[in-house]
């Protein structure tokens, strides 16, 4: 049975500054198998993936291929030794043919002198596309004319043909391939994955629909929280199960201060209809309250994200209204939103959040520079006054106001990133996962902080850092999934709705 | 259970795939846009020929059309070597600096009337030679130190220029090499050779577009460079190459400069920059790297040219030309660039 | 993180060091180097250059860049050599409102059309450079002698400091103003420093780009009609060697090409530090041609100086 093992992870673990992304992962995959991943979001799946494919280096642990020791320190590494990655975002270079695409980087063997004979590789493209049923594509025409499952399945074709020169069977590794097909088309993938495995392939499958992931898989991992929880197989799976081992424990409400939470007014601040982004989400309608707390909870793709970016200005809708405080607004750009009050906390905070070369009193004023001004003009000293402020109430460890912001911890700067959020005149902040990266005790921090706005009256739409939190710091939910709102509803202090029902909409 | 006790509106929607839907459709006008930016120029200039015959006096005469012929051998040389800068997504402002480099070290070593150099062929490959080094270097400076390829062949076109300015002191020197004069006249089938010369380079560029390894990764490059590398090809040492070859065709185009004049001196590159800049664009090719080809800009040359002859014949004075091909580069650029209110530009 | 701090320390103070080795080399060359009369002609030939050099400053520092400073100081030039017999010295306004136009289309074409600068103001450069030779038919045209006395008021000078000069150094002031204390100048670094933070934090971006442009255009107009008083003369082609003139200005002085870091003082230095190398050149008597080598090569060498080493920018186009 030992010979069956294609590939194998002893122990794996990875950790960042400040949290464990994996620990202890001994996952195991036989030849000729389909193993699916199931998890929330935050769970590993995709730090586990990218440590397979050698993209990122495990912090503990150790992997095998074929019995043999299985390290790299790149794709191409991994890609030699017969693992391969379908990414997300495609490798496909679209003015170049699929031939051209399949065989990018190893023309050498179609080389007379110079030039390279265009029809042997056509013809020898032909072959790799046949192998896997998907005769009816032509090696010579462009990627750009294809369509996106298409040029998915070239995508696979190419890497099948980078690892696959091995007799000894080789891994694949589909990061939700299906997220942007319809039914057809997933048929079509599921019918080629199939094929792959037959020829003695292996392929590790991750995907949020976990029907999906039980019509295909073999044997299903679930993860949770970095660790996996279960190993179930395929005649014993069923959605249930699967999300029961996939839910975490939930934390005291007292962590989440879910007695502060405020009962939000009557009035509405901000108010949507029928919004839409094209290819991201649709339909999508909600209100916010006074002090209110609404959380929007959906995997990664269900399109809260893209909502949120509309929300504050970052992307302009293709259908559909706004309204703040019951004035219908459009924003072009941020500067638009800030204008009606509506300021977000963005996720990538080094990146987008704070502008590291400057100082913490210019972060923090950055969004309310009139506030600051007399007749147009800024004043230092009311600068480094407010700098001050709020160093002092959000507790920023700092050596002053002056000091720039990218010597910061990440805790810290992102209290900057808050002191900058909350210090204007702002009616509605969009907090995307907030206390992500964020050590426990700021993390409370902010948690406290969070309560003390809502009861100021100001309004807020949470994407919470896990399912737990956007629940337990909610007065409302609203669950997305595949760019539709599936189900809205209360979350009062006294009576929080579970993770499980949750994670039922979610997927 | 906690989900009956909460007030909940659970809204089911069975349009389920309709955001995948969205997704193929922003894909089939990516397509669309394609084809109008392959085709468009084309067009252009085929309704140009056209336009011009019927509203230009003298357009659609032999002398003119001949006159066309010797016309685009400069320019067509020019955005051979710019077209694959372009293809990489980065430009090349060194261009005139080159030419005139050339021009005026050419001049002084085949028979001319200020020395007494008299290398004929080997002049002229040796003036080529010259030119495509500073390519090689502006290469290197932009790969290894890595300085935008705008800010580093800016700085070394004005060095260049320099070296040409210096290398005749002021005082050009007139050539008397008969050679020149015969390339300058001389026609082979009823076209100019400098022409022919012009073609040869063009298919040149060709084959090495369509039909090597080389060729298809200019393409993977400028869309993607990222991936690329990750392939583990030497990324570096190709864009190195596309800054000899900008610079030899940018060589080639100041001997022809120095062939017509009949005099090496750096100003013969005057206006060549913003000309095939505009030839390159106009033809399809696309500034952000990844689209495009000689054959577009072959057909962006023509269509330039064209114009130019055509203000000349209307007597358009000589300074608005320039102006003229701004706002066409204006206008094509803005035509083919990514939309899309979160892409930074700067 | 100790050996990045000593070297940035090193390279900001880069450009001092530079300048007062130069005095000292340029000087022991020719001691009159340091003399009245060359200073004198330092400080009037550095009044243009310095104007023109403020407003670039602040298209740089938003990560920009803007080719046509030199035509559109040769047009502004044209221009008020043209209107200067007519308004007299009233055409100075009539050339920095060129200025703001001409800054304004490039702006407007910049942020409405979403082109990369460079080619925008490659655009323009050719415009106005043939706005330049149309309206002057050709070349140079001078200043009617008769009129020359209404000029006379800028050749005083405060000791060897000539009005010019004093003039540029308000407009330095101004300039400073702005960059430190208005929200347009703090805008203007955040863009240049991380222009996706800058948009989500709520900053007007388009806006500040825009008159970044509008601010070089003033300045290259007010250099232009200084470059006209003191030629007495329209000269269409005087902008031609400026544009790689004020760029060296803003990256000798320590301002990255990416923008986020630098000031309109440290161009001042920069500028200056471009006029004593020519004048230095001149001096120890290297042709004139040299001036474009060793200027192509100083820039170059100091954007790769001043340029975060292994920043974010991995891939440069």
């Amino acid at each position: 049975m030992a010979e069956d093992v294609l590939f194998r992870t002893r122990k794996i673990g990875k950790q960042y500054p400040g949290t464990v992304a994996l620990e202890g992962i001994d996952l195991e995959v036989r030849r000729g198998e389909i193993v699916g991943l199931v998890g929330e979001n935050g769970a590993g799946k995709s730090t586990l993936l990218r440590i397979i494919s050698c993209v990122e280096q495990p912090t503990t642990g150790s992997m095998e291929m074929h019995g043999r020791q299985f390290r790299g320190k790149n794709l191409l590494e991994a890609n030699r030794m017969g693992v391969g990655m379908v990414f997300q975002e495609q490798s496909l270079m679209k003015k170049l043919s699929v031939a051209q695409n399949i065989f990018f980087g190893r023309e050498k063997k179609f080389k007379t002198l110079f030039f390279i004979n265009w029809r042997r590789m056509n013809i020898a493209a032909s072959k790799v596309l046949e192998s896997l049923g998907l005769d009816d594509i032509l090696p010579a025409s462009k990627v750009l004319e294809l369509d996106f499952a298409t040029r998915q399945m070239v995508e696979i074709a190419k890497v099948l043909n980078i690892v696959g020169d091995k007799h000894e069977g080789c891994l694949i590794l589909l990061d939700e391939p299906t997220s942007v097909l319809n039914e057809i088309e997933i048929k079509k993938l599921f019918g080629k994955m199939k094929m792959i495995r037959d020829q003695g392939h292996s392929i590790i499958f991750v995907s949020h629909r976990l029907s999906e992931v039980i019509e295909i898989s073999d044997r299903i991992y679930v993860f949770k929280d970095g660790q996996q929880t279960a190993l179930v197989e395929r005649k014993n799976a069923n959605e249930d199960l699967l999300y029961e081992k996939m839910v975490g424990r939930s934390t005291s409400g007292e962590y989440f201060k879910v007695d502060r939470q405020t009962d939000p007014g009557q009035d509405v601040i901000l108010e949507v209809r029928n919004l839409a982004l094209k290819g991201y989400f649709k339909n999508v309608s909600f209100r916010v309250r006074r002090g209110e707390v609404l959380g929007i909870c959906g995997v990664v793709g269900s399109g809260k994200e893209e909502v949120c970016a509309v929300l504050c200005g970052d992307d302009r809708p293709d259908e559909g209204e706004m309204f703040v405080n019951n004035v219908e607004r459009h924003f072009s750009d941020p500067s638009d939103a800030l204008d009606a009050g509506i300021l977000s906390v963005p996720k990538e905070r080094r990146e987008e959040g704070i502008i590291a070369t400057l100082s913490v009193a210019e972060n923090i004023s950055l969004s309310s520079m009139k506030a600051i001004s007399r007749h147009n003009v800024i004043s230092d000293r009311g600068r480094s006054d407010r700098a001050r402020e709020w160093i002092h109430k959000l507790n920023i460890k700092t050596s002053g106001p002056k000091e720039h912001v990218e010597t910061l911890s990440g805790g810290n700067a992102q209290k900057v990133v808050f002191a900058r959020v909350i210090s204007g005149e702002n009616r509605i902040l969009i907090l995307n996962h907030p206390s992500r990266g964020v050590d426990v005790g700021a993390k409370e921090e902010i948690y406290l902080l969070i309560r003390e706005i809502t009861e100021r009256g100001i309004g807020i739409v949470l994407l919470g850092d896990t399912l737990d939190e956007t629940i337990s710091l909610s007065s409302r939910l609203i669950v997305m999934k595949d760019g539709l709102v599936v189900a809205e509803l209360e979350s009062p202090r006294d009576n929080k709705p579970s993770q499980i029902d949750i994670v039922r909409y979610m997927m | 259970m906690a989900t009956e006790e909460n007030n909940s509106r659970v809204k089911m929607d069975t349009t389920t795939r309709t955001v995948a839907d969205d997704f193929s459709e922003r894909i089939a006008a990516e397509r669309t846009k394609n084809r109008i930016v392959e085709l468009g120029p084309l067009l252009i200039m085929f309704a140009l020929i056209i336009v011009l015959s019927v509203f230009v006096r003298g357009f659609f005469t032999w002398n003119n059309l001949a006159g066309l012929l010797q016309q685009i051998a400069t320019p067509l040389v020019l955005a051979m070597g710019l077209t694959f800068v372009l293809l990489l997504g980065s430009i090349d402002l060194s261009l005139e600096g080159v030419m005139g480099f050339a021009g005026s070290i050419v001049a002084l070593l085949v028979l001319n009337t200020k020395n007494s150099f008299n290398l004929g062929v080997l002049g002229i490959l040796i003036a080529i030679t010259a030119g495509t080094l500073f390519g090689i270097v502006s290469g290197v400076l932009h790969t290894r130190l890595k300085i935008p390829s705008f800010m580093v062949t800016f700085g070394m076109g004005s060095a260049i220029t320099g070296f040409g300015i210096l290398s005749y002191r002021g005082i050009p020197a007139s050539v008397n090499d008969p050679m020149f004069a015969h390339f300058a006249g001389g026609t082979f089938f009823g076209m100019p050779l400098l022409t022919w010369f012009a073609l040869v380079i063009f298919f040149i560029a060709l084959s090495i577009e369509r039909y090597t390894a080389f060729g298809r990764r200019l393409y993977a490059i400028g869309e993607n460079e990222a991936v690329v590398r990750a392939t583990g090809i030497d990324v570096d040492r190709i864009k190195v190459m596309v800054f000899a070859w900008s610079a030899f065709c940018s060589s080639v185009a100041g001997i022809f400069g120095a062939i017509k004049l009949n005099i090496g001196q750096v100003i013969i590159s005057n206006g060549f920059l913003f000309s095939t800049i505009t030839a390159v664009v106009v033809g399809g090719t696309s500034l952000v790297g990844g689209s495009g080809g000689v054959v577009q800009s072959l057909v962006g040359v023509v269509i330039v040219t064209m114009i130019q002859d055509s203000m000349i014949l209307l007597g358009v004075n000589a300074y608005v030309q320039p102006a003229v091909q701004g706002m066409i580069v204006i206008a094509a650029v803005s035509l083919t660039v990514a939309r899309g209110k979160k892409i930074i530009f700067k | 993180m100790v050996q990045r701090v000593t070297a940035r320390a090193v390279l900001d103070n880069l450009p001092w060091l530079t300048l007062i080795a130069l005095l000292g080399v340029f000087t022991s060359i020719n001691p009159r180097f340091i003399g009245a009369y060359s200073l004198a002609n330092i400080f009037s030939v550095a009044a243009p250059l310095l104007a023109l050099s403020f407003g670039a400053t602040f298209v740089i520092m938003t990560g920009s860049i803007d080719l046509s400073v030199g035509a559109i100081v040769s047009a502004a030039c044209v221009i008020y050599g043209t209107t200067f017999p007519v308004l007299g010295n009233w055409s100075i306004l009539v050339a920095v409102i060129f200025g703001f136009l001409a800054g304004s289309v490039n702006g407007l074409l910049f942020t409405w059309l979403r082109i990369p600068s460079f080619i925008v103001t490659l655009s323009t450069l050719s415009l106005w450079k043939s706005v330049a030779l149309l309206i002057v038919g050709g070349g140079a045209k001078g200043i009617p002698m008769k009129l020359w006395k209404g000029l006379a008021w800028a050749d005083l000078s405060l000791g060897i400091v000539p009005l010019l000069f004093l003039i540029s150094i308000v407009v330095f002031a101004v300039f400073y103003f702005v960059e430190a204390k208005t929200a347009l100048g703090r805008s203007v670094f955040a863009i240049g420093a991380n222009e996706r933070a800058a948009r989500m934090c709520g900053l007007k971006v388009n806006s500040t780009k825009f008159w970044a442009y509008v601010l070089s255009g003033i300045g290259s107009g007010l250099a232009g009609a200084f470059y006209s008083i003191e030629l007495k003369t329209s000269l269409a082609t005087i902008g031609d060697p400026l544009t790689l003139l004020s760029i060296a200005a803003v990256v000798l002085g320590g301002t990255p090409l990416t923008g986020g870091r630098g000031s309109v003082l440290r161009t001042l230095l920069g500028a200056m530090l471009v006029i004593i190398i020519q004048n230095g050149l001149n001096t120890v008597a290297l042709d004139v041609y040299w001036q474009q080598i060793v200027f192509g090569a100083f820039v170059i060498l100091a954007v790769f100086l001043n340029s975060e080493k292994g920043g974010r920018a991995l891939i440069t186009k």
